[in-house]
């Protein structure tokens, strides 16, 4: 310890002890000369051999290696700004997409200690539940000693603001979930009742605050209609409020009023339907998840006697980290897996082609360092020498890279309207990326070159060939995903989707949130019915418990059919559905009303289930032990998973239990936009204290294509930049090998050699690395493609049109970017080469 | 002759006697080794260097016998404690040599 404290003080008063040493040598010298020795050896050496004890020589050398390896930079401007481009697209890409990660499942929420909040949620080997009964989080938080606080919070369809024509995005929260979030009030106070009872208030969001006020100040104290109710203004949340789970919503809601908002609501009581809470909690002082989650199933076993029918078999509370931008689900990080591979694809084409350059331009620097090693330095010197060239290189490049990705973010973050506490500027996360990415870069592009020219074998072609193999590889990679999601946006797009959404639209009368009992909904449900059938230009009105493109939950469980898991979207309709929605009942017979034990599947899932058998009378699983019988087959219509090749229907009639829980699909002779007022005005007469969420079919199938276009063109785009910085790499390297061979090509013409022999002749070394890398790239896209299944609707992994595209395009910009410097080559001036050299 | 490696050993052997400028060291080797080693100054140096960091010796500014500012190099209890590990070390080794060159 105390020797390191010596060798820094070295380091610090460097130029005081330099003098101190010179001073020593010198009087040496002096005494020595008097003592009649004048044989003295280099002082200067001597001085160097001394210092070389303090440890500290490295960084002369590396400052030495810098300066000389930025003059180098500097004196090759196109080169350098080539390079710097390159590496800055290669590591750009990827601290984008890793900036979003950091975003979302990383960096903490600006709340207070957000590592102790967790969110809770319900489990059974069966069941997944995001939402539970309000009930049930009464209980845990009046028992659970591990947890020291406990928030719920709600969503809701948007409601009614005065009498503004655009609804608000509303989320109802305990009376603690702001002070617990440890956030303050941008005006006013964020203090929710904690009692049921006291006048109705309402908290604004900020960016609501300024978009409907103007930023007025004097609103605190007002009153104002939500959903035709008064309520009290009583406070603004702050600019950067982050709210938990990226719910962030307009206006802020108590919990505990909820039932005045939405009349009739038995949110508070009710422990029959499988409730519409989300519990969050913070871990008391020491305690652990894992402890949590052991004194919730104690709980959750207690609450099974009080409650037998609400909790299930097994069932247990599993605790997730929860103070992130978003709670992470497994197929998130596959997602978060894939994005990942596809932009590293991308560095290391960047990589392998820059890896090129600096092997050209380590023949052209030849002379210079074979004058070096003349004059003495070693090679392992001159090797020091060339990697830090690559390393400053590296450096430049991550810095624009960086640049460049804060831009994209900046603009991503923007035009998705993030949350105020998003922030473009890199955190240490990114900024310890972005180192490792410098060097690692450095090494992939710059060590093999510098062993190479250090060592004077850079002639050789066999790195050249690795080069390009990885190139095409990985290009190809990219180019066979990005034409699988083309085929198959493509596909979604402009193929029937197996249903008609043009003339439909959909009506959420919220029946299940007012309260209403079975009995009640099914009045309203057939009075409605019966209104909007009278409506003159209505065609057929149906019943459906799964809003259809629209807003609300997707549900599907995931079944195990032939070793493969298969995504079942379950729908509980009336016999005129399929009418409706367009979708052909292709055999059997149609539902009857109420009919139990009865279900009508898609014709995928009978082929899957029953290969080569026919699906009809044949019983289906439900809930392990209840089997029904399959009375029909319906054509695929995958309208719940528009781009899951995978996904598959069922169709069960209504429940009596689940009427309130109703939406409705009216399909219409013309457009159904006229349709739409009359429709609202009809659902609002039956009962005024309703307020019903419209939609048209339409729009919600345009929203779910944009998504998928935006996906699918993002990739594109990076196929793209891969395969241009490919070819330019290709170009780079067949140039260079040319202007390698001009004599060998030259003398080759002149005795009359035929041109396309020595177009062969040059473009034989890189045959093989083109076929090999492709292969590869080839093989790798179709081992790593059913990862994409998800997305792929219509087409298969291995779909052979893409395969066969990207590879035509590949073999196409190969041949242009390999035949373009030989063309030129066989060009020259033959009497003036063959002189000149 | 440079003994390099007994070159730390005879450094702190000669500066135990009192503190001594560079060349005083060198000299004093030679005389009193009667002139059989010679140190040389591109080893002495870089060895007070490390000597200096290890912390045996450090160095403090006094007036040569030809009346010049110069730097004593002096002792330091740790480099007592090292000359005494470093002598029962190399009587332990030169004894194990000579058993082994009589004995053979």
């Amino acid at each position: 310890m105390a020797e390191l404290l010596r060798r820094l003080r070295y380091l610090f008063q460097q130029s005081r002890l330099q003098r101190e040493l010179a001073d020593d040598i010198e009087f040496h010298r002096e005494m020595a000369g008097r003592s009649g020795n004048r044989n003295f050896g280099n002082v200067l050496r001597m001085q160097e051999q001394a210092r070389e004890a303090w440890g500290w020589m490295w960084i002369d050398r590396l400052m030495q290696d810098l300066h000389y390896a930025g003059r180098i930079l500097l004196r090759a401007p196109g080169f350098t700004v080539a390079a710097v481009l390159v590496l800055a697209i290669g590591i750009g890409a990827n601290l984008t997409a890793f900036s979003l990660f950091n975003l979302i499942a990383l960096k903490p929420l600006p709340i207070r200690d957000p590592q102790s909040i967790v969110r809770l949620e319900r489990r059974s080997p069966e069941i997944i539940a995001g939402e539970m009964p309000y009930p049930m989080v009464a209980f845990y938080r009046g028992h659970a000693k591990t947890l020291s606080a406990v928030m719920a919070t709600m969503g809701a369809p948007p409601m009614e603001f005065e009498r503004d024509l655009q609804p608000v995005t509303v989320n109802f929260v305990t009376a603690n979930y702001f002070s617990e979030l440890g956030t303050h009030a941008a005006l006013g106070s964020l203090q929710l009742p904690a009692q049921q009872s006291g006048p109705p208030v309402v908290v604004v969001s900020y960016g609501f605050w300024q978009r409907r006020f103007g930023g007025d100040t004097s609103i605190i104290g007002r009153v104002v209609q939500i959903t035709k109710r008064p309520a009290t203004i009583i406070g603004v949340t702050a600019d950067d409020f982050a709210a938990l789970d990226g719910q962030e919503s307009d206006i802020w809601l108590p919990l505990l009023q909820q039932p005045y908002f939405v009349e009739g609501s038995k949110l508070l009581t009710d422990t029959d339907s499988g409730g519409e809470t989300r519990m969050w909690a913070r871990l008391a002082a020491g305690a652990t998840s894992r402890a949590a989650e052991q004194e919730l199933l104690a709980l959750t076993n207690q609450l099974r006697k009080q409650y037998p029918k609400l909790i299930w078999d097994h069932e247990y509370i599993l605790s997730e980290p929860g103070g992130h931008g978003k709670i992470m689900r497994p197929e998130m990080y596959q997602v978060a897996g894939m994005v990942g591979a596809l932009v590293f694809l991308i560095l290391v084409v960047a990589c392998a082609n820059l890896g090129g350059l600096m092997m050209a331009r380590g023949i052209s620097r030849e002379h210079e360092i074979g004058i070096r090693i003349a004059i003495g330095a070693n090679r392992k010197r001159i090797f020091r020498q060339l990697f830090t060239e690559s390393l400053l290189l590296a450096l430049l490049g991550s810095v624009a890279g960086l640049a460049l990705s804060c831009i994209v973010m900046r603009i991503t973050l923007a035009a998705t309207d993030a949350p105020r506490w998003m922030s473009a500027i890199p955190d240490w996360r990114v900024l310890l990326l972005t180192g490792t990415l410098a060097v690692l870069v450095a090494v992939l592009f710059g060590l093999a070159p510098a062993w190479q020219v250090a060592r004077q074998r850079q002639r050789r072609t066999f790195a050249r060939q690795i080069l390009i193999a990885a190139q095409l590889a990985a290009s190809s990679v990219l180019l066979i995903v990005a034409a699988l999601l083309v085929r198959a946006a493509h596909h979604v797009l402009y193929t029937d989707p197996g249903f008609g959404y043009e003339q439909v639209f959909g009506i959420a009368p919220g029946l299940d949130s007012h309260g209403y009992t079975p009995a009640a909904a099914r009045v309203y449900l057939d009075d409605l019915k019966n209104r909007l059938r009278a409506l003159p230009g209505t065609e057929s009105v149906s019943l459906s418990q799964l809003p259809m493109l629209g807003n609300g939950a997707t549900s599907y469980m995931t079944v195990d059919i032939g070793g493969r898991p298969i995504n079942v979207y379950p729908n509980w309709v009336d016999p005129e559905f399929f009418k409706t929605m367009g979708i052909p009942l292709l055999r059997g017979r149609n539902l009857l009303p109420n009919e139990p034990n009865a279900v009508i599947v898609s014709e995928s899932l009978a082929r899957k289930q029953w290969p080569g058998v026919d699906a009809l009378s044949k019983p289906l699983w439900r809930d392990g032990s209840k089997k029904d019988i399959i009375v029909g087959i319906a054509g695929n219509a995958r309208i719940k998973s528009m781009s899951d090749g995978d996904a598959v229907e069922a169709y069960w009639p209504v429940q009596p239990a689940n009427m309130p829980a109703m939406t409705l699909v009216v399909k219409t002779v013309g457009a159904p936009s006229a349709h739409l007022a009359q429709a609202r005005a009809i659902a609002e007469t039956l009962n005024p204290k309703l307020f019903p969420y419209i939609w048209l079919l339409k729009t919600g199938f345009r929203q779910n294509a944009e998504g998928l276009e935006k996906v699918t063109m993002i990739v594109s785009l990076l196929g793209l930049v891969a395969i241009s910085m490919a070819g330019i790499g290709i170009v780079g390297l067949v140039a260079y090998s040319v202007s390698q061979r001009t004599k060998e090509i030259a003398v080759r013409l002149a005795l009359g050699a035929k041109r396309l022999h020595v177009i062969a002749a040059v473009l034989k070394q890189f045959c093989w690395p083109i076929v090999i890398g492709t292969v590869a790239g080839v093989a790798t896209a179709a081992a790593t493609s059913k990862f994409l299944r998800k997305f792929l609707f219509g087409i298969g992994n291995l779909d052979p049109l893409s395969y066969a595209g990207a590879i035509a395009v590949l073999i196409v910009l190969v041949g242009l970017s390999a035949v373009t410097p030989v063309r030129r080559a066989l060009r020259l001036d033959l009497a003036r080469t063959l002189h000149y050299e | 002759m440079t003994p390099s490696g007994a070159l730390p050993m005879l450094i702190l052997r000669v500066l135990h006697s009192g503190s001594l400028h560079g060349y005083a060291i060198a000299q004093r080797i030679h005389v009193l080794s009667s002139e059989v080693l010679g140190i040389e100054e591109g080893l002495l140096y870089p060895t007070l260097q490390k000597m200096l960091l290890k912390g045996w010796v450090t160095a403090e500014w006094g007036i040569s016998e030809t009346n010049r500012k110069v730097r004593f190099y002096k002792l330091t209890s740790e480099g007592r404690r090292q000359l005494k590990t470093e002598l029962s070390d190399y009587d332990r080794v030169s004894s194990a040599i000579r058993n082994v060159l009589n004995t053979a």
